[in-house]
């Protein structure tokens, strides 16, 4: 170690320079990370900022057909955002239901070989790439689909829907499980105590005080079926229509932001920031949807600690 | 599957069946992706280079850019991140301005990562000059990483009790010599965690790559970070895109080798951190 004159110094100079240079390299650090991330952001409201200059936000949000790429563009994100919203709920439909009743059966009523195999499972489905769960619904579920119901279309909703409910599925079953946990045992056994059932204090105990905790699930689950990509971009197709059949294909938001790397990408014209306003709205929504969801998380770990 | 609950219990038995059924879900799909891989499976798969031949095609630069990927992430994120975390957990005032900044932080985890890719393709593939690279699907992938390493390190930095500190601290130790003796070991099992997920999370991601221009048809292996961006997912994603059956196949043996690369790294980090754990109290 030298000092600023070149002295050789030791003991607690250097100390204190060793000292001062950990805090300054952990400082660059968090500077480096948050101009990054703070750029990701600038960018998004930059360019969405100028195409909102050329397209009101009032065409932006009533108009009903979109066709950025077309000679007339169409510019309403309303046919992606209602596709957004059908596979967000058709996902909800499969999955929340299987996944809270298999978060109560391996809490309450799976023997430990089971709650094992569960939580295995449960590890396995989360690691899944969405790119695989993709191939699996365009060339699996959709074929098994058309077999049983002639008149589906080769890219359809249901089939995503389907399968972004097996995607989500893991996170369902972990956070309400997790949820369940937080329920002081005093609380069921009390409900056991007084003559109930075992569903009973299921339904009438445990669900409603973990229902804080159940909601926030929910809610992550949801943000993450909103944010799905690569199953609708490979099962639902790349058209952007208006349509609440779940039998016809569809696009939502993400997968229509696949398509700038897809074909020749436009550059620094209006095409190009439409890329950016509709990302600017996805996400607003998803970060809406995961900070209410972290919130209630929260809220819930402090009445836990009470 | 074992039954604890007497028979006349409705909901259990409700239960039981959902929970049958999400194994059953998860067991039709492996059985499907496996079935269909076993044609393709072989050496030769994981060597050759794609093919509009399906019978030659195989995984080989598909491979090699997963490997390059996923050590651009690692040496962009890893460091940066768990920096970050242990600055804002250990240096930074304990203000409401730094609550702030590791909520908004954890929230940008649950972004979609197309959303990176779009800005990744302004960002480094066009203003910085990079063009649809490795390099450029690196750096975008390290930065679908980082909110994940810094969220999942702060709470397992945080979680290291303040007892451990403040015992440290009275025994005389600097603020570097606690973090470095005390708090990083006690929580590196978290950490390695925290990686882990972020490293699942971003070997398996096609779509912010895709976005960047990816090469589906790679003729040679990627040997440095200057050559076109292929990958494991975004090769899957290709294949997928046909509809013969035999690119099927393909797709579905690349999905099994990205599976079983997930699962090796899970395995030696959950290996990891067990053996970090073990030297912890």
């Amino acid at each position: 170690m030298m000092n600023a004159q070149g002295v050789p110094v030791a003991g607690t100079a250097s100390r204190a320079l060793r000292e001062r240079l950990a805090a300054h390299v952990f400082l660059a650090c968090t500077v480096v990370a948050l101009a990054t991330l703070g750029t990701v952001v600038a960018v998004l409201v930059r360019e969405s900022g100028l195409f909102l200059a050329d397209v009101s936000p009032w065409r932006f949000f009533t108009e009903t057909a979109w066709a950025p790429a077309a000679a007339e563009p169409r510019l309403g994100v309303l046919p992606l955002l209602v596709g957004t919203a059908q596979i967000a709920a058709g996902a909800a439909v499969f999955a929340l239901p299987a996944g809270l009743m298999t978060a109560v059966y391996i809490h309450q009523y799976a023997g430990p070989r089971a709650a094992r195999i569960l939580r295995v499972v449960a590890t396995l489905m989360a690691g899944v790439p969405t790119v695989v769960y993709g191939l699996f619904a365009l060339h699996f579920v959709t074929p098994a689909l058309q077999a049983v119901w002639p008149g589906i279309e080769a890219f359809n909703a249901l089939s995503a829907c389907m399968v972004v409910g097996l995607m989500i599925l893991p996170t369902v079953v972990v956070l309400s499980r997790e949820a369940l946990d937080t329920v002081p045992v005093s609380l069921l056994e009390a409900g056991l105590a007084l003559g109930a059932t075992k569903g009973r204090v299921v339904a009438r105990v445990l669900l409603p005080a973990a229902s804080g905790g159940i909601l926030a699930a929910v809610l992550i689950a949801t943000a993450r079926a909103v944010g799905e990509t690569m199953i609708v971009s490979l099962a639902a197709g790349y058209e952007a229509r208006l349509t609440w059949s779940p039998l016809e294909g569809l696009q939502t938001l993400t997968a229509f932001m696949t398509q700038l790397g897809l074909g020749d990408a436009p550059s620094g014209n209006l095409e190009f920031r439409a890329f950016f306003a509709v990302g600017m709205v996805l996400f607003v929504g998803t970060y809406a949807i995961h900070m209410a969801g972290r919130m209630l998380v929260s809220r819930r770990v402090g009445t836990a600690a009470r | 599957m074992t039954r604890a609950a007497p028979p006349r219990d409705p909901i259990g038995t409700a239960c039981g069946i959902a929970a049958a059924l999400v194994v059953s879900a998860f067991a039709v799909f492996a059985a499907c992706l496996l079935v269909s891989a076993r044609g393709v499976a072989g050496l030769e798969f994981l060597l050759n280079t794609p093919s509009a031949l399906a019978a030659r095609a195989g995984i080989g630069p598909a491979l090699a850019g997963t490997f390059w990927l996923l050590l651009l992430t690692a040496v962009l994120a890893l460091p940066v991140g768990i920096g970050t975390a242990i600055y804002l957990e250990e240096y930074a005032p304990r203000t409401r301005l730094t609550a702030l900044i590791e909520s908004a932080v954890a929230n940008l985890v649950g972004i979609p990562s197309v959303i990176y890719g779009i800005v990744g393709l302004a960002v480094f593939v066009r203003a910085l000059g990079m063009g649809p690279t490795i390099l450029a699907g690196g750096c975008t992938l390290a930065v679908v990483a980082l909110p994940v390493v810094i969220a999942t390190s702060t709470v397992a930095i945080r979680g290291v009790p303040n007892e451990t500190r403040l015992a440290a601290y009275a025994l005389g130790a600097t603020r570097w010599q606690v973090v470095r003796d005390q708090v990083l070991p006690a929580a590196a099992p978290g950490i390695v965690t925290g990686c882990r997920t972020a490293f699942t999370r971003t070997v398996g991601e096609a779509a912010p790559l895709l976005v960047l221009g990816t090469a589906s048809f790679m003729t040679f292996a990627p040997g440095t970070p200057a050559h076109p961006l292929t990958s494991l997912p975004t090769q899957i994603f290709w294949w997928a895109s046909h509809s013969q059956e035999e690119f099927t196949a393909l797709a579905a043996g690349a999905a099994t080798a990205l599976l079983l690369l997930l699962l090796t790294i899970n395995l030696a980090g959950a290996w990891v951190a067990r053996r970090l754990g073990g030297g912890a109290p």
